[in-house]
């Protein structure tokens, strides 16, 4: 952000009340050019409009669910009604506050997001996809939304494969596809390697830009598999597993699981004992691996 | 009918708001009508904007965040050159570019997207805060209802405006009574005052009134936005029409829209 900042004087960001320490840089060189607005994420959004409609470049950032799901009618009219651009930073992803409890989850705001026709969203596992992402997008006619996580995947990926709007192919294979985004390439990446030693050779399609949606890379890598799980931290209404369904439309012979958030995580606990109850520990990936790999096409 | 006396101000514009609402059966007639005479003093003597670039970057801005008002927005705007006769013609039919609400997508003139309440001014206060950044002069004026004052977002907003220290922004609140329909306020300026905003009470339909109170925004030198509470009347102009009820969004039929052509062609 201080680079950007940098070079790019129209970038004004606003926060409510977070990430002081993240941001001390940015606040420090271009006070004039950041706002601790306070907790009224509403205002805080459709003031970012305001910014927009004037020729500034909003960053919009506090904790997911009152960013999106709590100001929504905000960024859908001020934003995607008025068809204005801006840039809205999410922390806490899905459940990464695990501790909390539900009032700091968002498993609905990709969904949300994605029905504003010129929206961007991009579910980074890692601050390098966050960077080149971020660079690429933040002043183009969009709206974006960048839900970052706390719990980056690990996995090395090639600076060059993150590309946006592109699904990156983690791993190749023939039995099956997984397929996934943000932090929960970990797990997938781990519950591969089980499958492997199990004599099954799986496929991970990653997909940190969820929109727009590499729907030709899944087609192609469902195509040759013909069975395949998507693994996601969003909720199991609208998500990543609609997006591959239409990215499959009349591909016979294709069988296919989701693995979701189902309903609210009312437990306290670690983030991984969130992901445990939520059924997308890498135990659990492997478990519906070697269940669809037994179903009949 | 009983008349009302008033100073007969704006009878045009009346007459105009009501023609092109009759004409497509769709409007809120009494809401423009309490608002017709502060936006058309706003437009002829406070704003700097050009009608034939109505984008230019050294305008001033106007907001109008109580958007059901849009027919009395629409008239003033027929009237400054920004829309044609044309467009007015054409409201609400889909060969339009005018509806029951202002799109600023559509509509020249029009800063910002408005009909659900309380997006207006939050808006108004990015834009006069985008402007401050910029270090640019431009002013910028938002047109709010008091029964939208009851929406959360106005009082974030009011907060950030003031806190923001926004000298350059002035809210004009249409009070005609709908907010103590339901949820009575009688000291709406104090609540303004209490969220540091500079006030003025002032008569929003009197020419003189709305002179003297736009006079001191323009020189406010205090480093704080300011608001002018407008004491209106809901469908001032028309006798029958004025109050609250029935003639909220109600179309009037031949008889009526005889007699309201009669008393504004007074």
């Amino acid at each position: 952000m201080l680079k950007i900042g940098e070079q790019d004087e129209k970038i004004v960001v606003i926060v409510g009340d977070i990430s002081h320490g993240l941001l001390k840089d940015f606040r420090k060189n271009y006070p004039e050019r950041y706002f601790n607005i306070g907790i009224c994420e509403p205002a805080t959004v459709n003031i970012a409009a305001g910014l927009s409609r004037v020729g500034l470049i909003p960053i919009v950032h506090t904790i997911a669910p009152f960013l999106i799901e709590r100001s929504f009618e905000q960024i859908k009219l001020d934003f995607g009604y008025q068809e204005l651009p801006g840039n809205f930073i999410s922390v806490g992803s899905s459940f990464d506050y695990s501790k909390l409890g539900c009032s700091h989850h968002s498993y609905a705001d990709v969904s949300l997001m994605a029905h504003l026709p010129n929206s961007q969203i991009f579910l980074p596992g890692s601050g390098l996809e966050f960077e080149i992402f971020f660079r690429e997008s933040y002043k183009t006619n969009h709206i974006n939304y960048f839900k970052l996580t706390e719990n980056p995947h690990g996995v090395e990926i090639h600076e060059k494969d993150i590309k946006v709007g592109k699904a990156i192919t983690i791993r190749e294979g023939s039995d099956l596809t997984i397929l996934t985004t943000g932090s929960e390439l970990r797990n997938c990446y781990d519950a591969a390697e089980v499958l492997d030693r199990n004599g099954i050779d799986s496929e991970i399609i990653y997909l940190p830009t969820f929109k727009p949606f590499d729907s030709a890379a899944v087609r192609k890598s469902i195509s040759k598999t013909k069975k395949f799980i998507t693994v996601e931290e969003l909720s199991a209404q609208d998500g990543l597993f609609n997006a591959v369904l239409r990215s499959i439309i009349g591909l016979g012979g294709v069988v296919g699981k989701q693995m979701a958030i189902f309903d609210f995580l009312r437990i306290y606990g670690s983030y991984s004992d969130l992901q445990e109850v939520a059924g997308l520990s890498r135990d659990h990936i492997v478990q519906n691996s070697k269940a669809l790999l037994r179903e009949e096409v | 009918m009983e008349q009302t006396i008033f100073p007969k101000i704006n009878s045009d514009l009346r007459l105009r708001i009501v023609e092109m609402i009759c004409k497509s059966g769709e409007g809120h007639i009494p809401s423009s009508f309490s608002i017709v005479d502060i936006i058309e003093h706003i437009y002829s003597f406070e704003l700097n904007v050009n009608p034939k670039n109505p984008t230019w970057v050294g305008r001033d801005y106007f907001i109008l965040s109580k958007g059901h008002g849009a027919a009395a927005l629409f008239v003033v705007l027929e009237k400054h050159g920004f829309i044609s006769s044309s467009d007015i013609a054409a409201y609400g039919t889909k060969f339009g570019i005018l509806g029951g609400h202002p799109d600023s997508t559509k509509v020249p003139g029009v800063e910002a997207s408005t009909g659900s309440l309380g997006h207006g001014m939050p808006m108004a206060v990015g834009i006069a805060l985008g402007l401050k950044i910029q270090k640019k002069n431009n002013r910028v004026f938002c047109l709010v209802g008091d029964g939208e004052c009851q929406e959360g977002t106005i009082w974030e907003a009011a907060n950030i405006g003031s806190n923001q220290a926004l000298q350059n922004l002035t809210v004009i609140v249409d009070w005609n009574g709908s907010a103590q329909q339901l949820m009575p306020l009688e000291n709406l300026e104090a609540k303004w005052q209490a969220f540091g905003w500079n006030t003025l009470v002032i008569d929003g339909h009197d020419p003189l009134s709305l002179q003297k109170a736009f006079k001191e925004t323009s020189i406010n030198s205090t480093g704080m936005p300011q608001v002018l509470i407008a004491k209106t009347v809901k469908g001032r102009g028309v006798s029958f029409l004025e109050g609250h009820g029935l003639w909220h969004h109600k179309i009037p039929n031949s008889t009526e829209l005889e007699e309201i052509h009669r008393v504004l062609s007074e």
